[in-house]
């Protein structure tokens, strides 16, 4: 199926219907900023926000990594990649460890952070309606086609189409086609546009955020085995050192006793 | 002997208050107790409860690899108080991790749904396996004391050594993997402390850590139980452990180096600083402390240097578990007072076992005496009430509970009602107009734009709508209103600019409706019940809201629009359906989208999102691209007219 979102950040008006959209279909309460939240509009009640910079209009919403973080980090595998794509969270594994949070490179997981049973929430990629067969309600309410649903190639091809065919208006780079091993939800840039605020400030690398950590993983069997094959050798090593030296005492002392009985 | 009955009278007074503070985060959530939050998810319980604490439950492998896989018999003395650091040191962080979980009844879930690839999945199974292991190294401790156990017990001691060498190897891998947990995060932690071999110098901290620790922990009771620490063994660990933390150094900066950072050493700000400060405590302390002879075999020169490294660690914990993150407008985080309270209680509650164990079990060679435990003793006196407390080990208790309970109700006392149900929500001041007149609209923003002339609109109802009334006082910058006497026409005129104004603050793009309505979120008694019953208020009778034959609640009363037929003005354009007031996208919507859709239809689908579409009287081309979407007096001739929508 290969899902994905384009989003025409020159083409957005700004006007919240995809916001107002999402809340309808994912049943989420209204909510304002906390104590708690980033400025960036997104909560577990908001899963899509528009964030206004230099007088454009970015939509922000979990990017749906080819290879996510937060997948990778998951202890119990409550969120997960879905056979079509989509990377979505079952709230019954989940055990609140917020370790997704700190994976996400885009910083999009959110908590229930005023609940006493609180659980993470971000954007599902409507999942249940793609397997619908409909596409997700923020592209599907859009009245400019800024934000646009189809498949991830097309979509690709699509955008390289619109930066050629106006390169003055566009930053030659789909946003999201390479990004940390690539991601569903693709950005089409105004030229000179600093999307630092969609990160931690840092430009992001090709490499997916798992395979960081897998060497790391894959030595876990080996160093396990490693230490305690080392620990043993040294344990039998020395306990034959001091057997040895014991014997030699041993033996010495016999020595000097019968040298004693023989004096 | 009385150190050590003062110290468990502060440990019980601290696990009180933590107690107190605890149950207050199970009832209303991490939100309102912590300061963690969306840019911060794991603060202080996360920094310090867990990754210190496993840190410092390093001295259990290194000191059981010393003596029983190296064969140095001479330091058996510290590797049972150190065994028995270390499992404690793991119940603290199961114990400090069900804090801060979200949903702690479920830290099983790890067991049964597996993860591999999750470095978190892996160090929570290490934790699980380890501190079992521990569990069984250190129970023939305990045993010693029954002869019902002896048969377990030798069983024990005959596996001491596969258990050692499985306590040595899970421990080298989850003292790594605290470290790989943050390798997933490179647009995160900061270059000074992430580093691609995060594990390796996890781990050769851990084994520094080990021994500093082994040896804080034998000043830190020898001081309390008035004994002398094992100053001749502590020395040696003292010496080794600084040559594991230079070795630690070296490979830290030999890796920046390696990957070209070097210059963050010098060009960070406040983080470059801060990481020579982890540096001096971590490392330069160890080293200047235990290299110098005279303070090496010292009681002072030993501790200063074991407190300053142990600190130095857990500052490096602290900070690689997000104290000095890149954060995205979270500021910096401190950990609030509950943060502080439960992580105290947890330490506190541990350190009363360990001295537990410490006075009833022959954790050293010889036991101390409990001080309480003196029966010849006089029972004590209470001057204060007049009171007999009884034998000393009787009133001690009866001071312990004492303490325990008043610091929890303190904990209780201290905790601010208002935090704890705010759910968050800051007071939002309504903010001022932005200025300027006319307001440029280039919704589709190809510079073709529609202008709203506000002094033309205000003049439209100061004179047509509402003749001989004045509403905006513009020298003042503001909204006035001719005067508060004329109650009615006050009414009347909030009533007219509101038909407008209910949206937006001037210039905004979205307001949210708390912007204005800056208590909207907090809790407040709306209907005043008791008001409505009482003869001296509106004299109702209960059935004139209630429905007779029905439980009197809020669901078979009336609507308060039943009564008060006047709550929803007539010009509202606002559709209230349920009587609760709308969110502000369906308010911003039902007041211009709806009407836009409708026109959209009806001229074949033209693109409404261009203002233009429908305002073709107006358009002009914007010259300034700064001007878009702002207010900006732009000369009223410029203005021809605005009747020209279609």
């Amino acid at each position: 199926m290969n899902p994905a979102i384009l989003t025409d950040i020159t083409k957005c008006i700004g006007c919240r219907e995809c916001v107002a959209a999402c809340k309808v279909v994912n049943d989420t309460q209204a909510d304002s900023p906390r104590r708690w939240s980033l400025d960036d509009g997104l909560s577990s009640d908001n899963w899509t926000s528009i964030v206004e910079r230099e007088g454009e209009f970015v939509r922000k919403q979990c990017r749906h990594c080819l290879e996510p973080a937060c997948v990778s980090a998951c202890p119990v595998a409550a969120l997960h990649v879905t056979e079509i794509g989509t990377v979505v969270y079952d709230s019954d594994k989940c055990l609140g460890c917020r370790y997704c949070m700190m994976a996400c490179a885009y910083g999009i997981p959110r908590y229930d952070w005023d609940k006493a049973v609180p659980y993470v929430r971000k954007c599902i990629l409507c999942h249940d309606r793609l397997m619908d067969g409909q596409q997700p309600a923020c592209t599907e309410v859009c009245p400019t086609q800024a934000t646009i649903f189809g498949n991830r190639d097309e979509l690709i091809a699509e955008a390289k189409k619109r930066i050629a065919a106006d390169p003055d208006k566009y930053d030659n780079h789909v946003w999201g086609e390479h990004e940390v091993g690539g991601t569903r939800i693709l950005y089409l840039v105004p030229k000179n546009f600093d999307l630092s605020f969609m990160t931690y400030g840092q430009k992001l690398g090709e490499k997916a955020l798992p395979q960081v950590t897998a060497p790391a993983m894959h030595a876990v069997p080996f160093a396990f085995l490693g230490m305690g094959g080392l620990m043993a050798g040294v344990h039998w090593i020395v306990k034959r050192r001091i057997e040895l030296s014991k014997t030699d005492q041993d033996a010495s002392k016999e020595e000097g006793g019968e040298h004693e009985q023989g004096a | 002997m009385n150190r050590v009955r003062n110290l468990k009278l502060v440990l019980w007074m601290l696990a009180g208050f933590g107690f107190a503070v605890g149950l207050t985060r199970f009832f209303f959530g991490l939100g309102a107790t912590t300061n963690l939050g969306d840019g911060v998810p794991w603060g202080l319980w996360i920094g310090f409860d867990v990754m210190s604490g496993v840190a410092l439950a390093g001295g259990g492998f290194v000191m059981t690899a010393i003596v029983y896989i190296f064969g140095r018999e001479e330091y058996h003395p510290i590797v049972r108080p150190a065994v028995l650091t270390a499992f404690l040191g793991y119940v603290a962080v199961i114990f400090g991790l069900l804090f801060d979980l979200g949903l702690p009844w479920n830290i099983w879930h790890m067991i049964v749904f597996w993860n591999p690839h999750s470095p978190l999945f892996e160090v929570g199974w290490c934790v699980m396996l380890y501190t079992t292991v521990l569990l069984l190294e250190f129970s023939p401790v305990p045993m010693e004391s029954s002869s019902a156990w002896a048969k377990i017990r030798a069983t024990l001691i005959k596996i001491r050594i596969p258990l050692v060498i499985t306590g040595i190897a899970l421990s080298t891998l989850h003292q790594s993997s605290l470290g790989t947990l943050f390798m997933i995060m490179p647009y995160r932690v900061p270059v000074l402390w992430y580093s691609p071999i995060l594990p390796i110098l996890f781990f050769i901290s851990a084994i520094g850590l080990g021994m500093l620790m082994v040896t804080f922990e034998s000043h830190f009771t020898s001081y309390f139980y008035r004994r002398k620490p094992e100053i001749h063994l502590l020395k040696n660990l003292a010496g080794w452990s600084r040559w594991v933390l230079l070795l630690y150094l070296s490979v830290r900066i030999g890796d920046l180096a390696v990957r070209g950072q070097l210059d963050a050493l010098t060009a960070q700000g406040w983080r470059t600083v801060w990481f020579w400060v982890e540096i001096v405590m971590m490392v330069g302390a160890p080293l200047v402390f235990f290299s110098v002879p005279k303070l090496r075999i010292s009681r002072t020169g030993q501790w200063t240097g074991a407190t300053l490294g142990v600190s130095g660690i857990v500052l490096n914990r602290i900070n690689v578990g997000g104290f000095v993150h890149l954060d995205r407008g979270a500021g910096i985080y401190l950990p609030s007072f509950a943060e502080l309270a439960i992580t105290l209680a947890v330490v506190a509650t541990l350190a009363l076992i360990f001295l537990f164990f410490l006075e009833r079990f022959h954790v050293w060679e010889e036991r101390p005496v409990d001080p309480n435990a003196k029966p010849e003793a006089l029972p004590e006196f209470d001057y204060a009430s007049m009171v007999s407390l009884g034998a000393p080990s009787v009133a001690s208790r009866y001071t312990r509970s004492l303490a325990f309970i008043l610091a929890a109700a303190l904990g209780f006392a201290l905790l601010s009602d208002d935090v704890l149900t705010s759910k968050g929500f800051e007071s939002n001041p309504v903010r001022a107009a932005r200025g300027g007149d006319t307001l440029w609209v280039d919704g589709n923003r190809d510079n073709y734009g529609v202008a709203f002339p506000h002094s033309q609109h205000v003049k439209f109802v100061e004179e047509i709508l509402t003749p001989g009334i004045e509403i905006t006082d513009r020298e003042n910058g503001g909204v006035s209103f001719a005067s508060e006497t004329e109650v009615p026409q006050y009414h009347d005129k909030a009533a007219i600019c509101s038909q407008c104004h209910h949206m937006n603050l001037p210039g905004d793009q979205a307001s949210g409706c708390y912007e204005c309505h800056s208590d909207m979120y907090n809790i407040s008694d709306s209907f005043g019940h008791d008001w409505h019953s009482e003869t001296a208020g509106a004299g109702l009778s209960c059935f004139t809201c209630h429905q007779t034959g029905m439980a009197k609640n809020a669901e078979s009363a009336k609507q308060c629009n039943e009564c008060h037929d006047d709550l929803v003005p007539a010009y509202a354009a606002i559709e209230v359906e349920q009587y609760l007031a709308p969110g502000y996208t369906d308010a911003m919507h039902g007041m211009c989208q709806n009407c836009h859709k409708i026109h959209a239809e009806e001229v074949e689908k033209a693109d409404l999102g261009r203002c233009t579409t429908c305002h073709t009287g107006q358009t002009r081309e914007v010259i300034k691209r700064d001007q878009l979407n702002r207010w900006s007096n732009v000369p009223n001739n410029d203005i021809t007219t605005f009747s020209s929508v279609r």
